[in-house]
């Protein structure tokens, strides 16, 4: 072995070409993991264009209680008379409770939106958030008087289960893999379970998803039957309804499977 | 080395190093971090909290695929050892790195919720039998578990207490950690990320790594296979082991002798001496190493011994085996069976025999 002076020991000073190794050496390693950094960083996902309005809204309108907490108003586009928007609560609970016992009735609401395309929810505010109100028209009162159902018949589609929470801008991210265990969370603590379908275009459709008597999925059938499959990409078989403008899947839990 | 025990020891290397590894962590969160906020803005911006727990996460990974590199790469060029020196300060540093990372996941996936955060963590996902639905999580806890035995017990403390042995067995883990992150990444985020980049550098990552632990295992593999091959002739229980002007001056070699341990040779002020290649501290292999002041000098961290005796300098205690060593010829001989750690042994003249 040639004869070297090179000879590194920590507490006394380093030979100078080893020095000057460490100069470049060192200096181009975390250059190379900022390069990496920068990489990972732009090559993310794209969380999608959800959006959570953080000042304060009220909506008027008739709440109900079933198959989850909704609010329907009057609507502004010609084609519904009524649009539908989830309450849920803060954090991960749903708005149960809170509109169970004003059921039926005309009240106005006061919380913050979320909202992605055509799904639209609000996040009841702290306290007296749900309350009888009487400002609306009789017109409008009429036009919220009972959902025009249609009925649609047997479906099979492809997709994800989401909690519409996160998926409409609670989270960016609040889809995927990454968010399964966070909707898993949300869902059973009492955020409506819903189905996104995007067509070849990239367009998204949402729908609601109950038991097959249309009544909120609960208890076993929702841990068992449905929980283990949220944020996977599955087919779904049910029937399909809908209600003003939201659509409702009734699910045939069993039909449920992994791709 | 081990007199008493201050909770760090200090030395300008260290301070260094450790001002690279935090200026290093510093910069690339910020990078990460900034051009997340950069490149998706407006009602496409990612989540604070998830783009930093994003550059936490691929920054301990990234820290964890280099300490596994730095390894071999010491073993195959000299110059990496000074990353070697301070490596338990860069995993201490990962694992807290890593730490922030599962606090956010912790508190933002599972808090808010009608359970336990760390309830939630077990429970929420039990699909142990689906690959794509596979509670990736978990992997991730069981790693960080790993990461923190390891940085809690990486003070010279704990490798005194538990001896060297299970202590570099326990540090051993890491490996498995490794493994379990590797599929922490590819069963959680790799499921639903569409670009493929940050699969391909886990994959770079994990291709490196195993490289340059083959190359470097084969290395030392071909050394001892070369060595199994000496053997004491009948009768004899001396060997020859090389020559000595093949060893510099003031330096070292490391030669095998049948199925044995690794045998440490060094040649200094005209005499040749042997003792074990196992550094007591780590386990470093001292016949890479140098003398100094009359001392072997461990390449890992600077641990001495005196050559003639296999005993640190006072004020230190630590003892290594030593080997019987005579010179014929120019030809180096030991006797393969390693005597008592810190026996004298008469160190073999060089210039004596040479003129007999
Ligand atoms: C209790 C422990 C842990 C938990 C709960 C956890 C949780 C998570 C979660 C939720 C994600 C997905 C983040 C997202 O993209 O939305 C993730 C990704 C990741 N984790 Fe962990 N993790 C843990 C431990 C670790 C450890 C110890 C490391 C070590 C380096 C690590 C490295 C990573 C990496 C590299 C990713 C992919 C980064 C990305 O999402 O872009 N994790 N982890
Ligand atoms: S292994 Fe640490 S000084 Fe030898």
């Amino acid at each position: 072995m040639p004869e070297t002076n090179e000879f590194y020991v920590g507490y006394l000073k380093s030979p100078r070409t080893l020095t000057v190794f460490l100069g470049w050496a060192i200096p181009s390693l975390i250059v190379a993991a900022l390069a990496i950094g920068w990489l990972v960083s732009r090559s993310q996902n794209d969380p999608g264009d959800g959006v959570w309005h953080h000042e304060a809204n009220t909506l008027v309108g008739r709440v109900g209680a079933t198959p989850y907490p909704l609010i329907r108003v009057p609507s502004k586009s010609p084609g519904h008379a009524a649009e539908t928007v989830l309450l849920v609560s803060e954090g991960k609970h749903g708005g149960g409770e809170r509109v169970a016992a004003l059921d039926g009735r005309i009240v106005r609401v006061r919380g913050t939106i979320l909202e992605r395309d055509s799904c639209r929810l609000l996040e009841l505010a702290h306290g007296d958030a749900v309350k009888p109100d009487d400002s609306l028209t009789a017109a409008d009162t009429g036009r919220l008087a009972a959902p025009i159902i249609v009925a649609l018949g047997e479906v099979t589609l492809r997709g994800e289960i989401i909690d519409p929470k996160c998926y409409s801008g609670a989270m960016k991210p609040g889809e995927g893999k990454t968010h399964k265990e966070c909707a898993t969370l949300c869902i059973s603590g009492g955020i409506p379970p819903m189905f996104v379908t995007i067509d070849a275009a990239g367009r998204r459709s949402y729908y609601l998803l109950t038991d097959p008597d249309g009544r909120a999925l609960t208890g076993g059938a929702l841990h068992d039957g449905l929980l283990p499959f949220v944020a996977d990409v599955v087919e779904i078989r049910g029937t399909l309804e809908r209600r003003d403008d939201l659509q409702v899947l009734r699910v045939d839990l069993k039909s449920i499977r992994r791709l | 080395m081990s007199v008493g025990y201050v909770s760090v020891q200090w030395n300008r290397h260290k301070r260094i190093y450790d001002a690279c590894v935090a200026g290093g962590i510093v910069l690339y969160l910020g990078v990460f971090f900034a051009a997340g906020k950069a490149l998706y803005t407006g009602r496409n911006a990612i989540s604070g909290e998830i783009l930093a727990m994003r550059a936490l996460a691929t920054c301990a990974f990234l820290m964890l695929n280099v300490i596994l590199c730095i390894g071999p790469l010491a073993r195959l060029d000299r110059r990496f050892l000074p990353l070697l020196y301070n490596r338990r300060h860069l995993g201490v540093a990962t694992f807290l790195v890593a730490l922030a990372h599962a606090a956010i996941a912790i508190g933002f996936y599972h808090g808010f919720g009608n359970v336990n955060p760390f309830v939630a963590l077990l429970t929420s996902n039990t699909n142990f039998t689906s690959l794509s639905a596979f509670p990736y999580q978990t992997l991730g806890l069981f790693a960080l578990l790993i990461l923190f035995l390891m940085a809690a017990t990486s003070h010279d403390f704990w490798l005194k207490n538990l001896g060297a042995p299970a202590w570099k067995r326990l540090h051993m883990l890491v490996y498995i950690a490794y493994g379990l992150l590797v599929m922490h990444v590819a069963l959680g985020i790799l499921q639903t990320q569409r670009s493929p980049w940050l699969a391909s550098l886990v994959g770079v990552g994990v291709v490196i790594v195993a490289t340059l632990h083959l190359i470097a295992g084969q290395r030392e593999r071909r050394h001892d296979e070369r060595g199994s091959q000496l053997s004491p002739r009948a009768g004899e229980e001396w060997v020859d082991v090389g020559a000595v002007d093949d060893i510099a001056d003031q330096r070292g070699s490391t030669v095998t002798v049948g199925a044995g341990e690794r045998i440490a040779l060094f040649r200094y002020n005209g005499c040749v001496s042997a003792t074990t290649n196992v550094c007591a501290h780590q386990g470093g292999p001292l016949g890479e190493g140098k003398i100094i002041d009359g001392c072997i000098t461990c390449p890992w961290h600077g641990w001495q011994y005196r050559p003639a005796d296999g005993r640190s300098p006072p004020p230190f205690a630590e003892k290594i085996h030593t080997y019987r060593v005579r010179v014929v010829g120019r030809r180096i001989q030991v006797d393969p069976t390693p005597l008592p750690p810190g026996t004298a042994v008469e160190p073999a003249r060089v210039e004596e025999v040479q003129s007999a």
